[in-house]
Parts: C-alpha cells; sequence; structure tokens
C-alpha cells in the first residue's frame, strides 16, 4: 500500500475509532498502522466529534436524574481530596541512558523515535488543579524576566543548546524553574523565519510527566534579533525537564512534531 | 459585581476549576451534566453503568482541566471530548468478546493529548455552517446518528442503506468536517479547498 493510502486508512479507521465503530478487522488493521511512528491519534477529529455532540446534545431538554446529580454534588469533596496518581510508563533511567548519547541529529532522531513509536499516548493523571491555565500577564521584557528569573530561582536549570548539522552555526541557553514553573531560552544565531511559511517550536521532554515531549510554545527569529531571549510558554506543569528541543514546524505549531527539521537540542543531565 | 463581569466568570467555569474552585465544580456540574448524560446515553444503556460514567467524567474533568486551552476548543466541546471517552471506552470494553482481537485497555488507548498547538474553537453557528456544506446524503447520517441518537443498524433500517456505506459516510463526513472547522478556524470559509 502506498504511503498515501497508508494515510488514508488510517485517517478513515481513525474515524471509525472516535465514532466507536471499528470491526474486529479493522480493530487488527488499526492496531498494524497505529504501530507506525506517522500515524497519529488525531485531537481536532475528536474535537469535530465532541463539537458535534455539543451542538446536537447541548439543545436538548436532558435532566440529570436527582440522585446522580446529588451523588456528583456531594462527591465534589472527594474529587478535591482524591490522592493523585501517575503513570509513568517510560521511566526516567531509560531517558537519561537515551539522554546520555551525543549531541547529534542521530540521537535527536532516537529521541523522537522512542517517543512515537511508543503506542500509548494516554493522557497522564495530572496531579491536580492548579493555577497553570491562568497566566499572570507579563510585566517586563523578556531579558528583564529572563535575569529575574536568574536571580530569585532557588532551583535553576541552566543548560546549553547545540545546533544539529544545518544550525551548527546556533548557540544558546536555557533557563527553567521547576517551582516557578518559568524558563527562557537565549538563542544567537538562529536563522530568521518567515513566520508564514514556518515557525519554530520549542519541545520540553520531562520523563515524569509523559512519554511524548511537551509543547513550549512556537516562537519567531527576525533578521535583526542578534541574541534572542524566548519566554518559555508550557501550558503544562514540567517537573523533571530532561531536554529542551527546537524544531521549525508549519505556522502554528503542531501537536505532535514528525521532526522533520530537528534545530537544535539542549539536555539538562 | 455586575451582570456583565459575572456572565463572563460564567463563561470560564473551567479556568476556575483549573484553579481548584470547588464552587466551579458545582457550577460545572449544573452545566454540563446534561450534555455529559446525554453523550454517555448514546453509548452505553445500562443505568448504573451510566451513572459510573457521567462521575468519571467529572472525575476526569476535575483532573484534566488545567489542561484545557480556551484558545484550543470551546468549554462544551472539551466537556464532551472527556465524555465520549468515558463512554465510548466503556462501550468498546463491553463489546469485547474473547474470540475477537481485543483493543488495548482503555487506560492505553491512544488518545490525542489534550494540550495542543492546534484549535478547533467552533462556535455553534460555525458548527452549522460547516454542516451545511456537507453532501446532503452525509448531513441526513449525521443528523440521524448525532441528533437522533440512532446506532448504526437503526440508521440501516431506516435508510435502507448497507452498513458499510453508512460506517463510510459517517466516517469520511467527520474527516470532512474536521477540515471544514479547520478552515473556519483558521478564518477561511468551510467550502474553500
Amino acid at each position: 500500500m502506498k504511503n498515501q493510502d497508508t494515510s488514508d486508512r488510517f485517517e478513515e479507521l481513525e474515524a471509525g475509532r472516535i465514532l466507536g465503530d471499528l470491526d474486529p478487522n479493522e480493530i487488527k488493521d488499526w492496531k498494524m498502522l497505529s504501530a507506525n511512528p506517522s500515524n497519529q491519534a488525531d485531537l481536532l477529529l475528536e474535537l469535530a466529534a465532541a463539537a458535534l455532540d455539543a451542538e446536537f446534545l447541548t439543545s436538548e431538554d436532558t435532566v440529570l436524574p436527582e440522585e446522580l446529580l446529588k451523588k456528583l454534588h456531594g462527591g465534589i469533596s472527594e474529587f478535591v481530596s482524591a490522592e493523585p496518581k501517575e503513570t509513568v510508563i517510560v521511566r526516567p533511567a531509560s531517558w537519561q541512558g537515551l539522554l546520555a548519547s551525543s549531541k547529534t541529529a542521530w540521537s535527536i532522531a532516537a529521541l523522537f523515535a522512542v517517543l512515537f513509536i511508543a503506542k500509548s499516548f494516554v493522557e497522564k493523571t495530572p496531579i491536580g488543579p492548579d493555577d497553570r491555565i491562568v497566566t499572570a500577564p507579563e510585566k517586563s521584557s523578556p531579558s528583564e524576566a529572563r535575569d529575574t528569573l536568574i536571580s530569585k530561582a532557588g532551583d535553576l536549570i541552566k543548560s546549553e543548546f547545540g545546533g544539529t548539522e544545518k544550525y551548527n552555526q546556533m548557540s544558546g541557553t536555557v533557563v527553567w524553574s521547576d517551582a516557578l514553573q518559568e524558563g527562557y531560552m537565549s538563542l544567537t544565531n538562529l536563522p530568521a523565519n518567515d513566520p508564514d511559511t514556518r515557525q519554530y517550536q520549542l519541545w520540553i521532554v520531562d520523563p515524569d510527566r509523559d512519554e511524548k515531549p511537551v509543547d513550549g510554545g512556537v516562537f519567531d527569529i527576525s533578521a535583526s534579533d542578534g541574541t534572542a531571549i524566548i519566554p518559555i510558554r508550557n501550558p503544562l506543569v514540567v517537573t523533571n525537564p530532561q531536554a529542551f528541543v527546537i524544531t521549525l514546524e508549519q505556522p502554528g505549531g503542531v501537536v505532535v512534531s514528525k521532526q522533520e527539521v530537528v534545530v537544535a537540542l539542549a539536555k539538562t543531565s | 459585581m455586575t451582570d456583565r463581569s459575572q456572565e463572563a466568570l460564567d463563561s470560564m467555569v473551567l479556568l476556575r476549576v483549573a484553579q481548584g474552585d470547588e464552587r466551579a465544580m458545582e457550577q460545572c456540574i449544573t452545566k454540563f451534566g446534561p450534555l455529559v448524560w446525554s453523550i454517555a446515553k448514546r453509548h452505553v444503556q445500562d443505568h448504573s453503568a451510566l451513572e459510573d460514567i457521567v462521575q468519571e467524567a467529572f472525575t476526569d474533568l476535575w483532573k484534566s482541566a488545567k489542561r484545557y486551552n480556551p484558545a484550543i476548543a470551546t468549554e462544551s466541546t472539551f466537556v464532551g471530548l472527556l465524555a465520549r471517552r468515558r463512554a465510548i471506552d466503556f462501550a468498546r470494553k463491553e463489546s469485547r468478546r474473547p474470540q475477537l482481537e481485543p483493543l488495548p485497555d482503555a487506560d492505553s488507548l491512544p488518545h490525542a493529548s489534550i494540550e495542543s498547538s492546534a484549535t478547533l474553537r467552533c462556535e455553534s453557528e460555525d458548527v452549522r455552517a460547516a454542516l451545511k456544506e456537507l453532501p446532503e446524503e452525509t448531513q441526513q447520517i449525521f443528523s440521524l446518528h448525532f441528533d437522533e441518537g440512532m446506532t448504526h443498524p437503526e440508521i440501516v433500517e431506516k435508510t435502507g442503506l448497507p452498513l458499510g456505506t453508512v460506517k463510510t459516510r459517517l466516517r469520511r463526513g467527520l474527516i470532512d468536517l474536521r477540515n471544514k472547522f479547520r478552515r473556519l478556524d483558521s478564518g477561511q470559509s468551510p467550502s474553500n479547498p
């Protein structure tokens, strides 16, 4: 089967999985195709189905059974006091082994390959609600904010970026604080990008959080940038960053990088 | 507090849940309980299982609210996503037979990550507009499935179409709709190629 045919077939099976109507043979096909790292679970497809449900079912005059409503309201204190549970599928030790290899494109590719070959993309149960969603307004320039972070963070991690073959002229550092959930990249000699065509995207590798790298935000480099200070915009709590990886992606970034253009890597251990 | 600011606060109920606001969780149950219940009912018949699924979906919501990003999806779509996952995982488990090739356990299903750079923030009118762009036969099947809640065999009986055609139209229709939503979200007309 040609690549496009395979991709189309997987997309159709993904739609079936989301609709819940795969038959046993299709399940076999889906399992086989999903082992291919290029075939990824499709959040947009799932959101489309959820948007349809929300559209059609919200308008219904539906009332929850009284008993269930009581149970739900009565159970809120249980939600609040529920013990966090974290399922770590890839152990930190194995990540450290991976990350101990050289800073070549191959090692980066190997890192991503492991991430994508892993079949389980299950949502990790978060530790509990916190205030990460609500971002405080930025009060100072990135450069000032970075300096402030460096001066006040007691757990500062600092690491050097190394560019891959095509980007070996670049240099940079990343600073990060787990406690403050704040970090900045300082990047020099990174080629300017055309935001309408490609954007840089940061990924944070945190094996304690997920086997996939966490999106650290997209950013642009303009021709006039000497050394650019880029704030890390992590929507999720990161507690054990092992590496920071910069890729070049489509405008707006991607959900899961195909690591077609890996630009640079900074390892923290 | 003014009505407008109260309204704005109400519209951010998930963000407040993400901050651990128990009162917001109560509002969330009141606001989205019927949606979660309706979605669960679409996939599961057993009443006690239904109640479990609704409770589990709200537990998921409490735990996952901090992953909600208003730029990615509306609150109801996000809640719908969590409810669908719970309900479909349950239905899939229930339908397993020993002679069939099993799917992975629900806990290891490869759901896409909720945190994402992709967006699909379609409001109600966008959904309606995109639906109207679908071929009429697809619209009809979507209406039977999503609006009237018919199962595939019920749609087969109602329309006389083969089961394979029903499945294909639903799946391709969903893919087509996703593409239209994506174009809408990027500011283009849904009918643009």
